[in-house]
């Protein structure tokens, strides 16, 4: 039998588990959007564990991880960083997040802070940021999809044939199940990546090198300057610190405050679940330190691959392993991809029903309309997402940094949530319009960026600025109804 | 069993204070020595820790470390009984 047919059957074999697992799992969920969307806020600590931990861990961090490692060296250092901290804030205001979205039903970030400041504008303006980061984030995960299943067939199975079989199974366990298939095929997934990972990232390093010392050894006597943080930049010369400590913050930052991450907090059971979940987080991050080795282990060895994301399935390609294993990799590289665009088109759909259409609809939606249009919405999204993945020539690593500056100016509207009661609702929407315009400006003009410090940081400067003067400026909110939400 | 006390409330007693301070205050700690310019002194190549750059085990050793004390925040918590409720107000 050709070998790639055996890898072919393997990857085919995983979208199968994948597709009962997801099915299976929806049946004991209700059927309104509380169901759909926060599992009727019923999530253990297992289901929520793998849900955060596969759901970040995407196709950037399997192939573009390695990426990093392998053409920018020790910059790679920065995504462990960032993943260290990320969740700790959660530890601090989640646990009262649960408790509002319990208390009034939220089952969305913009619902909670819409509420805060009496806003359906606001709400309107994070669905759009939302969508606007969501979006190349997607594309990016389907373009993963389509490349490992060309790889696996020696090219028999084109890019786009490849995005529409993954995305297809996806698509009929978020529709089918909601969050609850998001959550057991994450767990699947999840566990099927971190053996994997674990599994090459130590065995590359032994083949290539003797194992991971030696590996190490020799890349310092070579390539010193490989090694040593902050390691390169996008061309090969040596990454400011400003661009490798700026790069930390913002997505630190943001981490924890993307949408659909955010929305999770609303499905834990209980507070010891939520903060088991947040504590237990840097067990999963451990997992990037294989990926890392995977990297540096091609950079003697493999010289020149182009693009650099490629270096794992170029290392994998040329070792004569056997068929079943290379169909493994695979398998665990569509994991990494299926397991965080699932949550992503999950959430877009809830978020912009819940979030715009309900908002700024004449007529209230009854429940199962609003689920009907998240299931509408998600084909929607999933179909535009595909089109400029298979598509589009837009260049979706620069919209995606652009996307992590507008994500960053939500955290301001978080602080002074629960911070400061005299932040008035001008305050905030016209902190994150002068936020956002200061991060598409700083993008645009390049000289702007001081130091390669990310257009976020500088964005966020500004937010905080104008939220504070605007908010001291306007009219402060009814006591009464702030009290409810401002840690006192 | 008594509600979990809130990061940052005025309520919180003197031992609470002290315990969510020094909390928020390692964690701050970390987030610093992740960048500059505090990790300076420490994103060096040598020495090797088992077998990895200095530079890659200090970050995995304040990962560790980060963990370790989000485990004793987490126990201390549910030693005084504030993890056992629902979410519910």
């Amino acid at each position: 039998m050709p070998a790639w047919v055996v890898v072919f059957g393997v990857t085919v074999g995983y979208l199968l588990a994948s597709l009962i697992v997801g099915l299976v799992s929806g049946r004991r969920a209700s059927r309104g959007p509380e169901g759909y969307i926060a599992g009727d806020r019923s999530l253990g600590f297992v289901l929520m564990y793998f849900i955060m931990g596969a759901s970040i861990f995407s196709a950037f961090s399997f192939l573009g991880g390695p990426g990093w490692a392998y053409s920018r060296g020790a910059a790679a250092f920065y995504i462990l960083s960032y993943a260290t901290v990320g969740l700790v804030p959660w530890y601090a205001y989640g646990p009262r997040v649960a408790r509002l979205g319990r208390r009034f039903g939220y089952v969305t970030q913009a619902e909670l802070f819409a509420h805060r400041f009496k806003s359906r504008w606001l709400s309107a303006t994070l669905a759009l940021i939302s969508l606007v980061a969501f979006l190349p984030y997607l594309v990016l995960q389907m373009q993963g999809a389509g490349y490992v299943f060309n790889v696996v067939t020696e090219g028999r199975i084109p890019h786009w044939l490849g995005a529409a079989i993954a995305y297809g199974v996806v698509l009929i366990y978020v529709l089918a199940s909601g969050v609850m298939g998001v959550g057991w095929t994450n767990t699947f997934q999840g566990v099927f990546m971190m053996v994997l990972a674990w599994g090459l990232g130590l065995y590359l390093p032994y083949r290539l090198y003797g194992g991971v010392a030696p590996m190490f050894q020799e890349l310092a006597a070579a390539v010193p300057e490989m090694l040593a943080p902050p390691g390169l930049d996008g061309v090969g010369s040596r990454w400011s610190w400003g661009g490798y400590s700026s790069a930390i913050a913002v997505s630190a930052i943001g981490f924890s405050l993307w949408p659909h991450y955010f929305m999770k907090i609303y499905t834990a059971r209980s507070e010891r679940v939520l903060k088991k979940t947040i504590i237990f987080y840097p067990t999963f991050q451990v997992f990037l330190i294989p990926i890392i080795f995977i990297g540096f282990s091609g950079i003697l060895r493999y010289r020149d691959v182009i693009p650099a994301d490629a270096i794992l399935p170029t290392i994998l390609m040329s070792m004569d392993l056997p068929a079943f294993l290379v169909g493994l990799f695979c398998a665990g590289a569509l994991a990494a991809s299926m397991s965080t665009g699932d949550a992503l088109l999950h959430a877009s759909g809830s978020i912009m029903v819940r979030d715009f259409v309900c908002v700024l609809s004449p007529r209230a939606l009854s429940e199962s309309e609003q689920t009907r249009l998240i299931r509408v919405l998600v084909l929607v999204i999933s179909a535009f997402a595909y089109y400029f993945a298979v598509v589009s020539d837009l260049s979706l690593v620069a919209l995606l940094l652009l996307a992590y500056g507008f994500l960053v100016q939500i955290a301001p509207v978080l602080i002074a949530t629960f911070y400061w009661a005299r932040a008035t609702p001008q305050g905030v929407l016209s902190g994150l319009a002068i936020g956002c315009s200061v991060v598409v400006l700083v993008y645009s003009v390049p000289v702007l960026q001081w130091q390669q410090i990310q257009p976020g940081i500088f964005g966020l400067a500004a937010n905080i600025i104008t939220l504070v003067l605007v908010s001291l400026l306007t009219a402060p909110m009814d006591e009464a109804h702030v009290e409810q939400f401002v840690v006192s | 069993m008594r509600s979990a006390p809130r990061f940052f409330s005025r309520r919180l007693t003197a031992r609470e204070r002290l315990a969510y301070g020094a909390a928020t205050f390692w964690f701050a700690a970390v987030s610093a020595a992740l960048v500059w310019p505090l990790y300076v002194p420490f994103a060096r190549v040598r020495p090797f820790v088992l077998g990895v750059p200095f530079a890659l085990a200090f970050l995995t050793g304040v990962l560790v470390a980060s963990f370790a004390a989000g485990v004793a925040l987490y126990r201390w918590e549910s030693r005084r009984g504030f993890l056992d409720q629902d979410v519910s107000e």
